[in-house]
């Protein structure tokens, strides 16, 4: 196992490398120049010089990569902002405030988003597909199938925007959600999100209830279930024990992605619910073209990806005896 | 003028359809809340719906405090505001944004600035100094005496060394984002090569301090309009002694009446009250709340919804910018029990359609395509006339000195005159030309192409349109070179005068400059001139405004865009609402908490 962690850690941030060096050299392949951006609408030459130079751009673009790389392990000095610690992310084009510091104040909005919503879509979503295979063909099963179709097919911006509207402004049965740190108030942080975390349940549960039921019915036909019914063994140990265990291996495999996938940003659930977020800071510095925070947005979404993946390739050999981790 | 959207290019490109693109800090004014004012008005009449405001100059005794204050005015109270983005910089130095500069009204003061006498009039006043200024040596010098009580939040007097040095610190290496009209007139244009700033302990000898009250700016030029520019945030004063350089960005000194008490960048502000700030030396800002709460990161359509249910601390609750959210825009204006709530105010900025006269060269030919315009059915596309008013000159009604005047018949024939615009193009060198029109690659603008193509196909006008991508649409239309007969432009002045105007729109005609259809007519250029050193701003007014008719009746450089209306709603409990006709945003000056 301790091997395997190595190996795949090492391969992590190989990845992640690649994933920067990509997104740096990408940002400047598109057109418009972020110094003129930050420079006055009437911006004479010396002005636009001093503005590039203040952001860290008139240097070579391969240098500049360097100069952020080293600045993640060493911190960095900058001609007019000063100096910043390590991990330095690079000081935001736009707010001048260090990327890290932004990136740790609104980390806490989008995990308490994931975490919240996840608890709901896997327990409902593997719950009702668990049913559902175990009646198919039944009228729950049918029941499931639709609604998780349904489910399936609505966006959040548009389910999102209805519940607000009606639930919050139109009926008042709850209040407009919002973020209220965890340690501040666990009763109000969980209040707060409760829209959001349901809406984002529905979407998700679908997926998780379809993928269950399939691969349930799938597993209730396999000869070692059979062999298991065979030998005498209830209906409950027969599909906890070893229908339920072959089940999980793939909705394993989609929640790690799924997981992954809100860390890095649940860019429309934040802009619908106004919740600020990493999505809402990751949408801000493409529109601002605002390169350090663009790419401390997204390293932190490939992290997540990747990090999630060798917890799902551990888990495999938790789940699944027959798997064996070298 | 800049954007809120941090992104000025960006929005001078999308123009007035976002609220971002503004400039000069203004006072509160305009229409009043209660629906579209002149209901029995055409909607299209521009002047009929919305009259200008007036702006003028006011005397020593308007420049005494305290503000003027609203009707029904309540002290005391707490104030939610919520809006998109929090304020890019708190260093009054770095500001060029309307949206930031209406926030520094509460937290900044300058030399002069704009106080609301009326709805829709105002008088550029003294706000730290005495008067407007005192103009001597044709224009060159301009003096101001600091008033008597005005203070740091530190309780520090605020001197003319505080001025001085304000301005000095303009020049230094760090502070690039705000406008830049004192420090040419006090050096040259690309002023950061002149001059290095004072942190070096180098001054500029043309700006005096004979006494701790008293200083004197000597220009290279005259200008006329000085004490509207010195109105500019930019120019807010900073103190000497506390001047953190680069930090004073996040830890600014108030000399306004309220001091940040807590700021979560992008999160939200906390504002309480200043108890050095003296009402009495203060002629603009009311400052009628006690404590101020602002909330960032909500988009248009969670403003909207908050605001129409009007529930809980909502009613205490209002938006300094957010437009009604376009899918609301009926409900909200046809709902009478939002009727109070609502306030309606045309685009202080200049939109327009530019012909490139070096590919356009027959004046019968613009002449014809403006006559055909289809103003209309663009209004149309946009929304209709309750999103839009129509312009029919160069100068926003806003600017000091506008004349109307409508010779294309944008107003008398909306639809276009298609009989005279025939005409007109048989008289021309080319019958039948074939016109690149370059257009933002969005939904709406698609669908303004589409009319305009179909209008100049009845006149024999062939429209080859070509998109362009929106965020580097400036980058591609100011191009001298840029391939195009015909494209979209804005520009709002940074004052409400022309000088801001004319100057730079008709001025160099060179890469990224802003002279975008390219005019180099050596008549209107020593014009400009002229009128820039007229010693009388009235005059110069008026200069202004016959200059605008006669490009357009000789010239005819652009077809003049929509004026588009903001559209805002606030809650129950907040008075004084006013969208401010000069920086088209909800300003704090008059804000009050209504009596629950």
């Amino acid at each position: 196992m301790l091997r395997f962690l190595t190996r795949r850690s090492i391969g992590a941030l190989f990845t992640l490398l690649i994933i920067a060096v990509v997104t740096f050299f990408m940002f400047f392949a598109v057109p418009g120049d972020p110094a003129r951006l930050s420079c006055g609408k009437v911006c004479p030459p010396e002005s636009l010089v001093l503005a590039r130079h203040n952001l860290g751009l008139d240097h070579p673009i391969f240098v500049q990569f360097v100069q952020w790389l080293a600045g993640i392990f060493v911190g960095r000095d900058y001609p007019t902002l000063g100096h910043c610690p390590a991990p330095c992310l690079g000081y935001s084009f736009v707010n001048k405030e260090p990327v890290f510091a932004a990136i740790v104040d609104r980390l806490p909005v989008t995990i308490s988003l994931t975490i919240g919503s996840a608890i709901i879509f896997l327990v409902f979503g593997v719950g009702t597909g668990v049913i559902a295979g175990l009646r198919q063909g039944k009228p729950l099963d049918k029941i499931a199938s639709v609604s998780s179709l349904i489910g399936a097919s609505v966006q959040i911006y548009f389910i999102g925007t209805l519940a607000v509207y009606f639930l919050v402004f139109q009926w008042h049965v709850v209040e407009r959600p919002r973020y209220v740190p965890f340690t501040e108030n666990p009763l109000e942080w969980a209040y707060g999100l409760l829209i959001p975390w349901i809406v984002l349940a529905v979407i998700f549960t679908a997926n998780y209830t379809r993928m269950t039921r399939s691969t349930m019915v799938e597993q209730l036909s396999e000869d070692f279930v059979r062999t298991a019914r065979a030998k005498g063994m209830s209906n409950r140990t027969v599909v906890l024990r070893f229908a339920l265990r072959g089940t999980l291996i793939p909705i394993v495999t989609i929640f790690g992605i799924d997981l992954a996938t809100l860390i890095g940003g649940a860019i429309i659930t934040e802009t619908t619910f106004s919740l600020q977020g990493i999505g809402r800071l990751s949408i801000a510095a493409v529109v601002d073209s605002d390169l350090p925070m663009l790419m401390a947005t997204v390293v932190l979404a490939a992290a997540a990806i990747v990090v999630f993946n060798v917890i799902v390739d551990a888990l495999y050999a938790v789940i699944d005896p027959r798997v064996r981790l070298t | 003028m800049s954007t809120r959207t941090r992104s000025v290019l960006a929005v001078l490109a999308i123009g007035a359809l976002t609220l971002a693109t503004a400039c000069s800090k203004g006072n509160a004014g305009g229409t009043t809340a209660g629906g579209s004012p002149g209901a029995s008005a055409s909607p299209t009449n521009l002047t009929a719906l919305f009259a200008p405001p007036k702006i003028t100059i006011g005397t020593a005794d308007d420049s005494k405090g305290p503000a003027i204050p609203p009707e029904g005015v309540v002290k005391g109270g707490t104030v939610n505001m919520i809006d998109r983005d929090d304020y890019p910089h708190l260093d009054p130095g770095r500001v060029y944004d309307n949206v930031t500069a209406n926030f520094h009204l509460m937290i900044s003061r300058g030399l002069t600035g704009y106080k609301r006498v009326a709805t829709g009039e105002y008088k550029v006043v003294g706000d730290l100094a005495t008067d407007a200024g005192t103009v001597s040596d044709g224009g060159k010098t301009w003096t101001f005496t600091l008033k008597d009580g005005v203070k740091w939040q530190t309780g520090e007097p605020i001197t003319s060394a505080d001025v001085k040095w304000t301005i000095e610190r303009l020049f230094a290496d760090f502070p690039i984002e705000g406008p830049p009209y004192i420090q040419q007139w006090l050096t040259e244009e690309d002023f950061k090569k002149a001059y290095k700033g004072p942190y070096d302990g180098k001054e500029l000898s043309n700006i005096e301090t004979p006494d701790d009250k008293t200083v004197v700016f000597k220009f290279n030029e005259p200008h006329a309009d000085a004490n509207y520019a010195f109105a500019m945030t930019g120019y807010d004063i900073v103190p000497k002694a506390h001047d953190t350089k680069e930090k004073y960005d996040k830890d600014p000194v108030s000399s306004g009446p309220y001091i940040i008490a807590k700021h979560v960048l992008d999160k939200s502000m906390d504002l309480e009250r200043n108890p050095n700030w003296d009402p009495a030396t203060d002629p603009i800002r009311g400052a009628y709340p006690d404590k101020w709460h602002l909330e960032f990161g909500y988009q248009s359509l969670a403003v909207t919804d908050r605001l129409i249910a009007d529930a809980g601390d909502d009613k205490k609750t209002f938006s300094f910018y957010t437009n009604v959210a376009a899918e609301r825009t009926q409900q909200v204006l046809q709902d009478p029990a939002l009727k109070d709530r609502i306030l309606r105010q045309p685009s202080p900025y200049g939109d327009y359609y530019y012909f490139n006269l070096d590919r356009v060269k027959d004046i019968k030919i613009r002449q014809a395509i403006a006559y055909a315009w289809p103003t209309k059915q663009i209004q149309t596309v946009n929304g209709g006339p309750d999103t839009s008013v129509i312009n029919t000159t160069i100068l926003n009604p806003s600017v000091s000195g506008w004349q109307d005047y409508d010779i294309f018949g944008f107003k008398a024939h909306p639809e276009g005159d298609i009989a005279k615009a025939k005409a007109l193009l048989a008289q021309s060198s080319n019958p039948k030309p074939t016109i690149v029109y370059g257009y933002n690659n969005t939904p709406t603008q698609q669908r303004e192409t589409v009319a305009i193509k179909n209008q100049m196909a009845k006149i024999g006008v062939n429209i080859v349109a070509k998109p362009m991508d929106t965020k580097t649409w400036y980058d591609q239309t100011s191009k001298v070179d840029n391939g195009l007969d015909m494209y979209w432009g804005g520009w709002g002045a940074d004052w409400p005068t022309a000088a801001t105007v004319f100057p730079v729109i008709f001025g160099p005609v060179r890469d990224g400059g802003y002279n975008q259809s390219h005019l180099n007519d050596p008549a209107v250029t020593a014009e400009i001139k002229r009128i820039m050193g007229l010693s009388d701003a009235n005059e110069a007014n008026q200069a202004w405004a016959a200059l605008d008719k006669k490009i357009m009746e000789t010239i005819t450089p652009l077809v003049p865009a929509l004026n588009n209306l903001a559209l805002q709603l606030h809650g129950s409990l907040i008075g004084g609402a006013e969208n401010d006709p000069i920086s088209w945003v909800i300003s704090p000056n008059t804000i009050f908490l209504k009596n629950s």
